[in-house]
């Protein structure tokens, strides 16, 4: 139609005042697209260190509420769970299993003559294993001469299935044979075995005196319901106030409170990128107003002729349209190469790019990008509308 | 049966109501208008010659009074039947020629057509227009800025007849342009009115006024002749 024609002409003949406003939304919506991109790669980031959990409750002697902390060795050194602890927990947390785990920090050596080293032990009923660990390589240990090792632990010293490790100080407490070597788990709630050795619950009390006082017991939740089971261990061994027992915490739901946090990071970065679109969206106002002003008269002139209220506006709308399109487009293309480059150097990593949250961010910035202008657009296209035709034909 | 006539004015008042106190514009105006009549309206200054034109171009409506154009009654009507008023039925020819600069001479003379139609129309159409308005074929394709005075009134010309209106309303048609050209925009108006185009022409040049067949006379918001 003729006023699309037109509004486009107008574009190209001010092309230099449209360009300005139509960098403004380029910035914008690379501002927000590339501020969400960067949050959910830092997100899916997270989520990939984090290892798959799955649906599990943990349980920690407590602490006096400070709280428990994944993955520190020796966290509770004085502080266990009682069999008789265990046996309530495994009562409640039936038909799940309730898994006990050792842990300790050891001396170690890999090999004659090879430095001394210090790792993580984790000790556990070898029939529990596989509901907890997979493995890359390798089969399940079983006995008291072998244990699994984590992955990083396997690369760092170059251990096969099969290597040796003596453990203890002077190779004391013996030598374990490699059975098997552990997937990959990241940062995990209950036990981090990436750079760990498991071995079977037998040995661990053997060699370290330990009898059914726990570090942390782990239970598997099948139909997925953490928050029941957590509230159902509490209830039963924490039943005084002042006198509680563990620490109980859902993975689901410290996990659902990461994502969140992260969520809630990646809002408020985008809100910040958003005031730059505030700020083009003013930029559009005042070119819009530019353009109407100095069409008064040409306003008038169509009004007179036979042009309906709703033409004229409909002109100034497609002209804040392009101009949001087109600086929407090239704003998504932009934030595209931003988020890339920001991943980049921000997560040293651009394998979370493209991914269905980062193309919705792009759409929401270009989305966002387009509204504005549009909103910008419509009260000077409204005001061109309305102008009184007499008026507007005596402007000069 | 007398055919319907294409404008009538009927004590017609026009009041602006200003801080300072109403200032009454129009003062009870009659006349009517019948089809392929020349008329120029005529008045000093003040004396409500830009109020009549508004009114009888359906810019305006009137604070008392009826004004009809082709037998509708415009005092009641919306804005929206007001506009579609001045597209079928009034063309417009204005001093300053006021083309639109970013459109070419066929698209400024079929822009009625189209918001008549809705839709792209035939360019035929306005090149048949731009001919009977004695404009060169080269011409059609150029800017307005790329013309004359004299050819832009041409093509202000023909785009106020492109629909085919029942008044040809005209603001000092001649004003901006030279004697010479001038009289050829005349010569011009004089052929469409004798082929039947009706035509009111608001002016206050004497010898313009001449070419009309009758002349309204104004003053302070009256008919004085």
């Amino acid at each position: 139609m003729i006023f699309w024609e037109i509004a486009k002409r107008n574009i190209r003949i001010n092309v230099l005042r449209s360009s300005l406003a139509m960098l403004g939304i380029v910035i914008g919506v690379v501002a927000i697209a590339s501020m969400g991109i960067l949050g959910n790669s830092l997100v899916a980031s997270v989520a990939d260190s984090l290892s798959s959990v799955g649906d599990s409750v943990i349980i920690t002697p407590y602490s006096g509420g400070g709280g428990h902390s994944f993955g520190s060795a020796g966290s509770s050194v004085n502080l266990k769970i009682t069999d008789q602890n265990f046996q309530q927990i495994k009562r409640v947390a039936a038909p799940n299993v309730a898994i006990p785990v050792y842990q300790t920090a050891e001396h170690m050596k890999i090999g004659v003559g090879s430095d001394d080293i210090v790792a993580v032990i984790y000790g556990l009923p070898p029939e529990d294993v596989p509901d907890l660990l997979k493995l890359q390589d390798g089969v399940y240990n079983n006995g008291n001469s072998g244990c699994l090792i984590g992955p990083t632990f396997a690369k760092d010293h170059d251990l096969k299935v099969g290597s040796r490790i003596s453990i203890g100080t002077n190779g004391d407490k013996g030598t374990l044979r490699v059975m098997g070597i552990i997937e990959e788990r990241g940062m995990s709630f209950d036990i981090s075995t990436d750079s760990a050795l498991v071995v079977t619950k037998e040995w661990f009390e053997n060699t370290y005196n330990r009898d059914a006082d726990y570090d942390q017991v782990v239970v598997k939740v099948k139909d997925g319901d953490t928050a029941g089971m957590k509230i159902a261990i509490e209830k039963q061994l924490n039943k005084r106030k002042d006198m509680k027992i563990v620490n109980v915490m859902d993975s689901k739901a410290t996990l659902a409170t990461i994502y969140s946090t992260f969520g809630m990071v990646t809002t408020f970065v985008t809100a910040i990128g958003g005031i730059s679109m505030v700020v083009a969206g003013v930029s559009i106002f005042n070119v819009m107003m530019m353009s109407v002003t100095e069409r008064i008269k040409e306003i008038g002139i169509m009004r007179s002729i036979g042009t309906q209220k709703k033409e004229v506006m409909s002109m100034f709308i497609y002209e804040a349209a392009i101009i949001g399109v087109v600086g929407s487009t090239i704003g998504g293309v932009m934030s595209v190469v931003a988020g890339y480059a920001i991943s980049a150097l921000v997560l040293n990593t651009t394998k979370h790019l493209f991914t269905i949250a980062n193309a919705l961010s792009v759409a929401e910035g270009m989305g966002f990008g387009i509204v504005i202008c549009l909103a910008c657009g419509f009260y000077p296209a409204w005001r061109a509308a309305n102008l009184n035709p007499i008026d507007a034909l005596r402007h000069e | 049966m007398s055919e319907q006539p294409v404008m009538v004015f009927q004590d017609v008042v026009k009041v602006y109501p200003l801080p300072a106190g109403d200032v009454t514009a129009l003062d009870g105006v009659s006349f009517q208008v019948d089809r392929g009549e020349f008329i120029s309206v005529m008045g000093p200054s003040g004396s409500g010659k830009s109020t009549l034109l508004n009114l009888m171009g359906c810019l305006d409506t009137p604070t008392t009074g009826d004004i009809y154009i082709s037998g509708t009654r415009i005092g009641d009507m919306s804005d929206i039947e007001l506009t579609n008023l001045r597209r079928d039925r009034i063309g417009f020819i204005f001093q300053y020629f006021n083309l639109f600069p970013l459109l070419n001479i066929i698209e400024n003379v079929t822009f009625p057509m189209m918001l008549k139609s809705q839709k792209a129309v035939d360019p035929e159409k306005g090149k048949e227009v731009l001919r009977s308005v004695q404009l060169e074929d080269s011409l059609f394709t150029h800017t307005p800025t790329e013309l004359s005075g004299g050819q832009q009134q041409r093509v202000a010309i023909a785009r106020a007849l492109i629909n085919s209106p029942d008044i040809l309303l005209c603001d000092e048609p001649t004003g901006n342009l030279d004697s010479k050209t001038g009289a050829g925009i005349m010569d011009l108006m004089t052929e469409l009115n004798r082929k039947g185009t009706t035509i009111i022409m608001v002016t206050h040049d004497p010898h313009i006024a001449e070419y009309s067949r009758r002349t309204i006379r104004i003053a302070d918001g009256r008919i004085v002749s």
